[in-house]
C-alpha cells in the first residue's frame, strides 16, 4: 500500500512541501500526489459542471473541498471513482490520474477502480441487512467466502471505525435499527472492509447531530495517515479542524487550493476570502 | 351567492364524495355478504340421513355403526309411509276404471314428491343417476320438497288479460275419503324421524370430487384447476415481468424505443380479456399447437400474457421505490451493476414485487374469459400434475358460470354455486389481503 | 513513459486492465443488456402477435361476407341456412351497456376520487383504499353470478320500487339544492335587500314545491313499471359501472394529487370554499388525467365478458325504444364467448371467423382509446411540469 520510492522521488515531489501544513504532524510516505487532475472538466450534456480543474491530491492526508452549493465540489468528488457514470449524458474531458493511471482511460475497469477508491455518502445508507452482512458485502463481492476470514475482516473494520465495542454483541441485527451516527460509522467500516486506498467522503456529517459528528471527525483523524481522504463539506469549521489541505470551488472552477492553514488564514484569492469570512455562501 | 348557500353547496359536495365511497363499500358488502353467507351453507348445513348415507356409499366416510342405527330408525318410519302407498294401490285396484284414472296422475305426483324427498321407493328399479339414488341430503331443501308433497301449485288462467297467477292447494284434499289421506299428516309430523337432520360440517366440499355433475360431492377438482392455471401463469409471467421491469428501471434510456415499449405495455394491459382468449386459441392451440386442444398449459400461457403488464408495472414501482443510496453504496464498494441489482436492489424491492405478483396471481385465478377457449371444461376427470401439458381442467371461475347458467338443474344446486363462488372469492381475497398487509409493512419499514 | 510503467509496478492490482479483458467485459455487458432488452421487447412482440393473429382469423370472414352486413344488419342468425351475421344490434348492445355503466361510474368515480384526495384525512384514506382494491379484485364471474342469481330476481320482483327509491335518493337532494341555487340566482337582480330576500323566499317555495311534485310524480311512475326480465341492460350497466369504478377512482385520484398544494392554497387564500376550489381550480387542472382514467374505466366495461354473458339476457336486438334499458341485449364479448362453442373451430367457417372479427373490433377500440388516454396523460404531465 505504501507508494513505491519511485513515486516519492518523482518530479512532482515539490507538492509535498507545498501542501504540508507546518503545524500538523507529518505522515510517513505521505504527500505525493495520489490523484491528479489536469484540465479536467465534467459535463452534464451541454452544461459544464466542473471547469478545467488542475490539482494534485496529496496521499495519506485529508483534503477538504469547500464551496457554495452547486459549485461542482460533489460532482468533482464523485467523478474520482466514476460514480457519475450512473448519470446519463455525463462525460469528461482532460485527464484524471490515480496512481499514475488514467481513471477515464479506455481500458479502465470501473469496478476495480471503485474497490480502490471507497466512498461514504451524505446520508447513512446501510443495506437493509444485518450489520455483519453489511460489512461482509464488499469482501464477499471480491471473492472472500471463508467464514473465519470474513469474521476477521468484519472485526477489524468495525474496530477501525470505532464501532466494534458498541455492536460486537449484535452483529446479526438489522443495520437499520442503529442510530444515525452508528449507521454512518458502519458505512465507514463497510467501505474500509474492501481495503481502499482513497476514501471519498461526500458531506458525511451533514445528516448527523453534533455528538455523532464529533465521533465521525475523530474517526477521520484516526484514519488520516493510513488513507488518502477527500471530504466535501459545507461546514468550514469542520474543514479547518480536520483537513490538511483545502480546495475552494466556485461555479465549477477550482479557485484556490492550498494548505488548510494558509487558505483559512491568508487566502490568495478575494473570492475565497469572501466565502470563508461568510460574505456569501 | 350568499355565504350560507356556498357553504351548503360545499357540504353537499362533500356529501356527494362520501356518498360515492359509501356506495362502493355498500356494493362490496351487498355482493360479498350473500355470497359468503350462502357459500358457508355449502359447508355447514343441516344434513339428513340421506347425506350421511350418500357419503358412506360414495366416499366411504362416516360412522358405519351410527349410520346403521339412524337408517334403522328412519326405515321404521319409512316402512309406515310405504305401507300406506301399498294400501292405497290396493285400494286403487279395487276402484272402477274412471275413478282410478282420475286418481292415477295425482298419485304419481305424490310418488314423485316422495322420491324427491326420501329417495327411490321400494318397488322402483335402481336408478342410474346418483342424484336419483338418494333423497334430499340437505334439510333446507327437504323442507321445500315436503312443501311440494303437501301442496300442489295450480295456475289460474281465468283472466286472459293478466299473467296467470299461481296458488296452492293441499294435496290431501284431493285424496279425501281414501286411505292415502293419512299419509300427508304422517309425513309432516314424522319428517324428523324420516330424515334425521343433524348439523353437519362438510369439509369434503373443499376436498372431494363431485358426483353426478355437482349434485353431490365437492369442488376440489375446480380448486386444483384454478391453482394450476394461476400458478402456471405466474411461472411464466413473474420472471419475465421482473426482468422486463429491471430493464425499464435500470437500463432503458429515455428515447423513442423505450416509450414505444412502454406504450406496448399499456396497450397489452388494455386488451379485453376475451380477446386474450381468442388469441390463446388461435396462437397457442391452432398455430403453435402447444397441445392438441384445450390444456392447462395453453390456459396458463394465455393468462400469463394477461397479467404480464401488471407484474411489470408493480415491479417497476417497487424497484423505483428502493432508495438510490443503496445502489450508490453497492457500486461504491466495487460491485458490478448486475451484482448490485441481484444482491441489493431486488432483495430490497422484493416485498413490493411480491405484492404485485400476489395481486396478479389473484387476478389470474379469478379470470374466466381467457380460459374459456384455452383450458376450461365443465366436466372431466380429476387431473394430476403430469397432465397439465395435455389435459384441460375444470376451474372455479368457469364452473361457476357453467353451473349457474348452463347446468340443467341450476336452481337445484344453488348451494354448490354459492360454495364455489365463496371458494374463488376466498382465494382471491386472501391473496389481496396478503398484498395489502405486505404493502402496509413496506410503507412502515420505509418510514422507519 | 518508462517512469510511469515503473510506477505501476509493485502496487496493488491495477484498475487499468488489458485491452482484451476490457473488451470482454464490454461484450458481456452488451450481451446482458441486449438479453434484458429482448425480454422487455417481448411485450411489444406479444402485442403485435395479438393484432396479427386475431386479424388473420378475422380477415376470412370479411372475405366471405364483406363489411356491410356485419356493420349494418341487426339480424344475427349464424345457425340459419343461409346464415346472417348482422352484428349491428350486438355492437349497439355493447355501446348501450358501456354508456349505461359510464353514467353510473363517472360521477361516482370522480366524486369518490375527489373525496379521497381532498376531503378524507390520511388516517381514513388508509382504510378506504383497501375497500376500493377489494372491489377491483372481486372476480368478474362473481359479479356475474351476483347479477344473475341475486340482482336479476330482485329487479324482476321489486324493480319498480327499487327504481323509485333510487330516484328519490338521487334526485331529492339534487333538486332541492338546484331550487335553492336557482331562486338565489333569480333573486340576485333585485338591489334592495328586503325585496330580494322576500323574492328569494317565495321563489324557493315555488321551486321547492315544483321539485317535490316532480319527485313524487316520477317516483310513482317508476314504481308502476313492471320489469319483465331481470337479466337486462340496466342490471348489467349497474354492475359494470361498479366494476369500472376502481380504475376511474385510482387514476383520477393520481391526477388530482398531481395538481399540487400550491394551487389549492392559492384558491383557499382568496376565500373560496373547498367545493369552489375543487370545481373551479383543481378539476380543470386535472381534467385530462381524469379523462384518461374515465377512458380506461369505460374500456373495462366494454371489454368485460362474464357479467354481460350471464346477466344481459343475450338477445340480439336493438331494444324498443332504443333507450329502453329494461330490455335484454347482447354484447360483442358475450357473443364471442357464447358462440365459440357452437362455431366449428377447425374448418374455419364464417361462423368461426365472425367471432374473430368481433374480437378485432374490440381490440381496435381498446387500442385507440388506450392510445388516446396515454397521450392525454403525457400531455398533462408536460403541462404540470411547465414544459
Amino acid at each position: 500500500m505504501t507508494p513505491s520510492p519511485e513515486a516519492t522521488s518523482s518530479p512532482n515531489r515539490s507538492a509535498r512541501e507545498f501542501y504540508l501544513p507546518p503545524e500538523r504532524r507529518k505522515v510517513e510516505g505521505g504527500g505525493v500526489p495520489h490523484v491528479s487532475a489536469k484540465n479536467f472538466s465534467i459535463y452534464y450534456g451541454e452544461f459544464e459542471a466542473v471547469k478545467k480543474v488542475s490539482a494534485d491530491i496529496p496521499a495519506k492526508y485529508v483534503t477538504a473541498i469547500i464551496g457554495p452549493s452547486g459549485c461542482g465540489k460533489s460532482t468533482f468528488l464523485r467523478s474520482i471513482n466514476r460514480m457519475n457514470d450512473l448519470l446519463p449524458n455525463c462525460h469528461t474531458t482532460g485527464s484524471l490520474m490515480f496512481d499514475g493511471q488514467d481513471v477515464y482511460g479506455k481500458f479502465t475497469d470501473e469496478v476495480l477502480l471503485r474497490k480502490k477508491i471507497g466512498m461514504v455518502f451524505q446520508k447513512p445508507n446501510p443495506f437493509p441487512k444485518s450489520i455483519f452482512d453489511n460489512i461482509a458485502y464488499g469482501p464477499r463481492l471480491h471473492g472472500i467466502r471463508d467464514k473465519k476470514t470474513l469474521d476477521g475482516i468484519v472485526e477489524k473494520s468495525l474496530r477501525k471505525a470505532a464501532l466494534w465495542d458498541e455492536v460486537c454483541d449484535r452483529l446479526d441485527k438489522n443495520a437499520l435499527g442503529m442510530s444515525g451516527g452508528q449507521q454512518q460509522r458502519l458505512c465507514f467500516a463497510r467501505t474500509l472492509a474492501v481495503e481502499p486506498e482513497i476514501l471519498l467522503l461526500d458531506e458525511p456529517t451533514s445528516a448527523l447531530d453534533p455528538k455523532a459528528t464529533a465521533k465521525i471527525e475523530d474517526l477521520i483523524q484516526e484514519l488520516r495517515g493510513s488513507y488518502t481522504i477527500m471530504i466535501v463539506t459545507h461546514n468550514m469549521q469542520q474543514a479547518s479542524r480536520i483537513s490538511d489541505s483545502t480546495m475552494f470551488f466556485y461555479e465549477g472552477r477550482l479557485v484556490e487550493h492550498a494548505s488548510t492553514a494558509q487558505l483559512f488564514t491568508n487566502p490568495k484569492d478575494q473570492m475565497t476570502e469572501d466565502y470563508i469570512t461568510g460574505r456569501f455562501s | 351567492m350568499q355565504l350560507g348557500t356556498r357553504k351548503l353547496l360545499d357540504r353537499a359536495f362533500t356529501a356527494l364524495g362520501f356518498g360515492s365511497i359509501a356506495m362502493m363499500g355498500l356494493m362490496l358488502l351487498v355482493v360479498l355478504v350473500p355470497i359468503v353467507g350462502n357459500g358457508i351453507g355449502a359447508i355447514v348445513f343441516r344434513g339428513t340421513v340421506e347425506h350421511r348415507r350418500m357419503l358412506y356409499n360414495e366416499f366411504h366416510r362416516g360412522d358405519a355403526g351410527r349410520l346403521k342405527l339412524e337408517l334403522a330408525e328412519s326405515d321404521a318410519a319409512r316402512s309406515e309411509v310405504y305401507g300406506m302407498l301399498d294400501r292405497f294401490e290396493a285400494e286403487m285396484a279395487g276402484m272402477d276404471a274412471v275413478r282410478r284414472e282420475e286418481y292415477r296422475p295425482k298419485y304419481e305426483q305424490v310418488q314423485g314428491a316422495l322420491r324427491a324427498l326420501l329417495g327411490p321407493l321400494p318397488h322402483d328399479e335402481a336408478p342410474a343417476l346418483a342424484r336419483l339414488k338418494y333423497g334430499q341430503t340437505r334439510w333446507d331443501k327437504a323442507e321445500e320438497r315436503l312443501h311440494d308433497l303437501l301442496f300442489e301449485k295450480v295456475w289460474d288462467y281465468s283472466n286472459p288479460d293478466e299473467m296467470a297467477k299461481s296458488y296452492e292447494v293441499s294435496r290431501s284434499a284431493a285424496f279425501k275419503g281414501t286411505s292415502l289421506v293419512k299419509l300427508f299428516p304422517y309425513v309432516e309430523n314424522n319428517i324428523d324421524r324420516l330424515l334425521q337432520p343433524r348439523w353437519t360440517l362438510y369439509w369434503g366440499f373443499i376436498t372431494d370430487s363431485s358426483i353426478d355433475a355437482h349434485f353431490f360431492g365437492g369442488v376440489w377438482p375446480e380448486i386444483q384447476g384454478t391453482l394450476f392455471l394461476a400458478l402456471g401463469a405466474m411461472l411464466f409471467a413473474f420472471p419475465l415481468g421482473v426482468i422486463a421491469a429491471v430493464y425499464f428501471t435500470e437500463y432503458a434510456r429515455d428515447g423513442f424505443l423505450t416509450s414505444l415499449l412502454r406504450s406496448a405495455n399499456s396497450t397489452l394491459a388494455g386488451v379485453p380479456s376475451i380477446v386474450f382468449g381468442l388469441f390463446g386459441l388461435t396462437f397457442f392451440i391452432n398455430t403453435l399447437k402447444v397441445s392438441e386442444s384445450k390444456s392447462v398449459l395453453a390456459g396458463s400461457l394465455t393468462l400469463a400474457l394477461m397479467i404480464l403488464p401488471t407484474i411489470i408495472r408493480s415491479a417497476e414501482e417497487a424497484i423505483l421505490a428502493v432508495p438510490k443510496t443503496y445502489k450508490e453504496a453497492s457500486l461504491g464498494l466495487g460491485a458490478t451493476k448486475w451484482h448490485t441489482i441481484i444482491t441489493v436492489i431486488l432483495p430490497a424491492a422484493l416485498p413490493g414485487i411480491l405484492t404485485g405478483g400476489v395481486i396478479s396471481l389473484g387476478r389470474a385465478a379469478g379470470e374466466t374469459a381467457p380460459i374459456i377457449f384455452t383450458a376450461a371444461v365443465s366436466v372431466g376427470s380429476d387431473i394430476g400434475l403430469a397432465d397439465v401439458f395435455s389435459s384441460p381442467t375444470q376451474a372455479l371461475s368457469w364452473n361457476i358460470y357453467n353451473l349457474a347458467s348452463e347446468h340443467e338443474a341450476a336452481a337445484e344446486i344453488r348451494h354448490v354455486q354459492y360454495g364455489m363462488v365463496l371458494a374463488l372469492i376466498s382465494i382471491v381475497m386472501l391473496l389481496n389481503m396478503t398484498a395489502i398487509i405486505l404493502r402496509a409493512r413496506i410503507s412502515k419499514k420505509l418510514k422507519g | 513513459m518508462n517512469g510511469e510503467a515503473q510506477a505501476t509496478e509493485g502496487r496493488s492490482p491495477a484498475f487499468v486492465v488489458s485491452p482484451l479483458r476490457r473488451s470482454l467485459q464490454k461484450a458481456t455487458k452488451t450481451a446482458g443488456h441486449s438479453l434484458l432488452f429482448l425480454v422487455a421487447a417481448f411485450v411489444a412482440v406479444i402485442v403485435l402477435f395479438i393484432f396479427f393473429f386475431v386479424a388473420r382469423d378475422a380477415v376470412p370472414f370479411f372475405q366471405i361476407k364483406g363489411f356491410s352486413e356485419f356493420f349494418t344488419d341487426t339480424r344475427w342468425y349464424p345457425a340459419d341456412d343461409p346464415p346472417v351475421f348482422g352484428a349491428l344490434a350486438i355492437i349497439y348492445g355493447s355501446l348501450m351497456v358501456t354508456a349505461g355503466s359510464a353514467v353510473i361510474a363517472i360521477p361516482m368515480g370522480i366524486s369518490a376520487a375527489i373525496c379521497l384526495s381532498d376531503v378524507l384525512p390520511f388516517s381514513v384514506r388508509q382504510y378506504v383504499k383497501p375497500v376500493i382494491e377489494m372491489l377491483a379484485a372481486v372476480p368478474s364471474v362473481a359479479f356475474g353470478f351476483f347479477a344473475l342469481v341475486i340482482f336479476a330476481p330482485m329487479l324482476q320482483n321489486y324493480g319498480g320500487t327499487l327504481l323509485m327509491w333510487a330516484w328519490w335518493l338521487i334526485a331529492s337532494p339534487l333538486l332541492l339544492l338546484a331550487s335553492l341555487v336557482l331562486s338565489e340566482i333569480a333573486a340576485a337582480r333585485f338591489p334592495d335587500e328586503k325585496r330580494r330576500k322576500l323574492m328569494q323566499r317565495s321563489l324557493l317555495a315555488l321551486f321547492g314545491t315544483a321539485s317535490l311534485g316532480l319527485l313524487f310524480v316520477i317516483g310513482r311512475n317508476l314504481q308502476a313499471i313492471e320489469i319483465v326480465t331481470g337479466t337486462n341492460a340496466l342490471n348489467v350497466s349497474i354492475i359494470l359501472g361498479f366494476m369500472a369504478l376502481p380504475t376511474i377512482v385510482s387514476v383520477a385520484e393520481d391526477a388530482l394529487q398531481a395538481v399540487g398544494r400550491d394551487m389549492r392554497e392559492g384558491s383557499y387564500a382568496l376565500g373560496a370554499t373547498r367545493a369552489e376550489t375543487i370545481v373551479k381550480i383543481i378539476l380543470p387542472a386535472a381534467s385530462s388525467g381524469i379523462l384518461a382514467g374515465v377512458i380506461l374505466g369505460i374500456m373495462r366495461a366494454l371489454g368485460e365478458t362474464m357479467v354481460v354473458w350471464m346477466a344481459s339476457g343475450n338477445s340480439s336486438h336493438i331494444p324498443d325504444p332504443w333507450f329502453n334499458y329494461l330490455d335484454s341485449i347482447r354484447t360483442l364479448t358475450a357473443t364471442i364467448a357464447g358462440d365459440m362453442g357452437e362455431a366449428d373451430q377447425v374448418t374455419g367457417s364464417a361462423r368461426f371467423h365472425v367471432l374473430f372479427a368481433m374480437g378485432l373490433l374490440l381490440l381496435v377500440i381498446s387500442f385507440i382509446s388506450n392510445f388516446i388516454s396515454e397521450r392525454i396523460v403525457v400531455r398533462q404531465r408536460k403541462v404540470l411540469s411547465g414544459q
